[in-house]
């Protein structure tokens, strides 16, 4: 889980955008009265995303708080709930898992700080494993089958992305009504190919420069990291189909107030962090997006129309 | 039954444009088009019968009160999404139409219908036919479970195998693409890669946007 879910910039109303926000802290909140101060380190956007679709969306309550990130201005923040609980239970999950893979994955030196972070973790780890024991056990197991294919160096794409889908598709078992797991299901597995694969495509360049497993590069042509027109299309098609798989199956359940925002997520903004990481200006944007705090919004849209006259004279 | 304006998303007091518009928006998104060889059809189709149902109550409803009774032009089926598209949610449908293929295939395709996937895969991979219809039938597996990738080259070499197969060229306009998902209001087409050659003019003036340190974000068409 990376962060590359969120809802398309300017598509949400002031209030839908709070919401969104509120989703974020509330999971924020909850990551420290489960698991402590560390675990709000592992926060991230995937995982509000998770959270958000685990929620039914009948009570979006929410609060004024402070925290230690926005210790002056009270920030909106969702009511705990029990969907933010098991959120937070699976965010620890996959994250611990995560380091386990990158210890496994490096050498003694380079792999310290994985080591470092498993240490912060694993308290919190114990504690989820014991409140999700399916889940866990599911991450485990397809974590075991990834890492067979990563061996056997699978030429596929869909293969590895099929285990991590799977991986994510196991957080809709929680889910009681038969109807919406089914419907869950189907969003998370294809949430979860769709990470995998922009995940591949972020760090394709990385992975040819390691000599790391990456099935972008056996799958498609390409030079130094870079990927030829026709693969790179190839690329992106396969994976607006799983967009369109998860807009498909999101129209067949009720997620209540969350609605816009998964809305926006699934016909927009998935597109956009797609595109940019296939061009290569998803990290830029992200240091853009991560400076732009709902204030600075409106400077950035002064600053907007401003770079609008410069573009203009630049024209010229 | 639950309330037939409820289930189309409008007042009781709207009016009969507002209803068929409501309508057909809804069948638009519903429409077994979106939920073609999708695990999920099922519950698409009984979207689909209860938005039917719906309007046609209200239709009914409507052409009591007026006395009279106005010529049934807004009739549901007359918009082509009736009960006629019940067999079109899935590969499955075709042993009722008469299918009249390869006896082998036709247990992959009643496998497929219904939802059993590893029978139809390990039927596939038993048999020796390798033909167009095997590709073809292997890329259905593929898309269902949402193996994109490998469907795609499956059915496409089924495409290549036999180019004028109505049943593959659909499957393949599905696979790569082109068979025109539905949008919600407000949104428009766009994809990771495609941009249309029109629209190039209006983006580098975006990305020129972007370059001198504004906040603008590029979304192409």
């Amino acid at each position: 889980m990376f962060g590359y879910v969120r809802p398309s910039p300017g598509r949400l109303t002031q209030e839908e955008q709070e919401l969104f926000s509120s989703a974020y802290c509330g999971l924020c909140h909850t990551l420290h009265r489960r698991y402590g101060a560390a675990a709000r380190m592992i926060l991230n956007y995937d995982l509000t995303f998770l959270a958000i679709l685990l929620s039914d969306g009948k009570a979006c309550s929410s609060c004024q708080r402070r925290c230690i990130a926005h210790p002056i201005q009270k920030r909106t923040c969702g009511k705990p709930t029990a969907a933010l609980d098991t959120a937070a239970d699976m965010s620890v999950i996959l994250m611990w898992w995560q380091l386990q893979d990158g210890v496994a994955d490096h050498g003694f030196w380079s792999g310290l700080k994985y080591k470092a972070a498993s240490l912060f973790l694993r308290r919190a780890y114990q504690k989820a494993r014991l409140a999700q024991p399916a889940f866990d056990q599911n991450t485990r197991e397809q974590l075991q089958a990834l890492d067979a294919l990563e061996r056997s160096e699978c030429a596929s794409i869909d293969r590895p992305a099929d285990t991590f889908a799977l991986l994510l598709s196991g957080a809709a078992e929680v889910v009681e009504d038969a109807t919406r797991r089914r419907v869950l299901r189907q969003m998370f597995y294809h949430l979860g190919r769709w990470i995998y694969l922009t995940d591949a495509a972020d760090d394709l360049k990385k992975d040819l420069r390691s000599g790391s497993y990456n099935p972008l590069a056996l799958r498609f042509t390409h030079c130094q990291g870079v990927l030829t027109p026709e693969s790179r299309e190839a690329l992106a098609e396969t994976m607006d189909r799983s967009i369109e798989q998860m807009a498909a199956a999101f129209e067949l359940a009720d997620f209540g107030c969350w609605t816009p925002i998964i809305r926006s997520i699934v016909y927009e903004g998935m597109y956009g962090v797609g595109r940019a990481v296939l061009d290569g200006t998803f990290h830029q944007r992200e240091k853009r997006e991560n400076r732009a705090t709902l204030h600075e919004r409106q400077e950035q849209k002064y600053e907007r129309s401003l770079s609008g006259i410069g573009c203009l004279q630049y024209r010229k | 039954m639950s309330d037939p304006y409820q289930v189309l998303g409008v007042s009781s007091t709207a009016s009969d444009e507002e209803i068929k518009k409501a309508y057909r928006q809804l069948a638009r998104k519903y429409h077994p088009d979106n939920y073609h060889d999708n695990p999920l059809a099922d519950l698409a189709q009984e979207r689909m019968k209860e938005i039917n149902e719906a309007y046609e109550t209200i239709q009914e409803q409507r052409r009591g009160h007026t006395s009279g009774g106005r010529p049934a032009s807004g009739n549901a089926s007359s918009y082509g999404y009736g009960s006629g598209y019940g067999a079109g949610y899935g590969t499955g449908g075709y042993a009722n139409y008469g299918y009249a293929g390869n006896q082998e295939f036709l247990r992959v395709r009643m496998a497929i219908q219904q939802g059993n996937l590893n029978l139809a895969e390990e039927l596939l991979n038993a048999s020796s036919n390798h033909g167009a219809e095997w590709n073809f039938l292997k890329g259905s597996v593929c898309y269902r479970r949402g193996w994109m990738d490998e469907a795609r080259r499956y059915i496409q070499t089924a495409v290549q195998l036999e180019p004028n197969n109505p049943e593959y060229l659909r499957a393949l306009d599905m696979v790569e693409g082109r068979s025109g998902t539905y949008r919600p209001e407000g949104y428009s087409n766009i994809h990771t890669a495609s941009c249309d050659p029109n629209c190039i003019r209006c983006c580098t003036t975006w990305m020129c946007c972007n370059l001198l340190g504004g906040g603008g974000y590029v979304w192409c068409c």
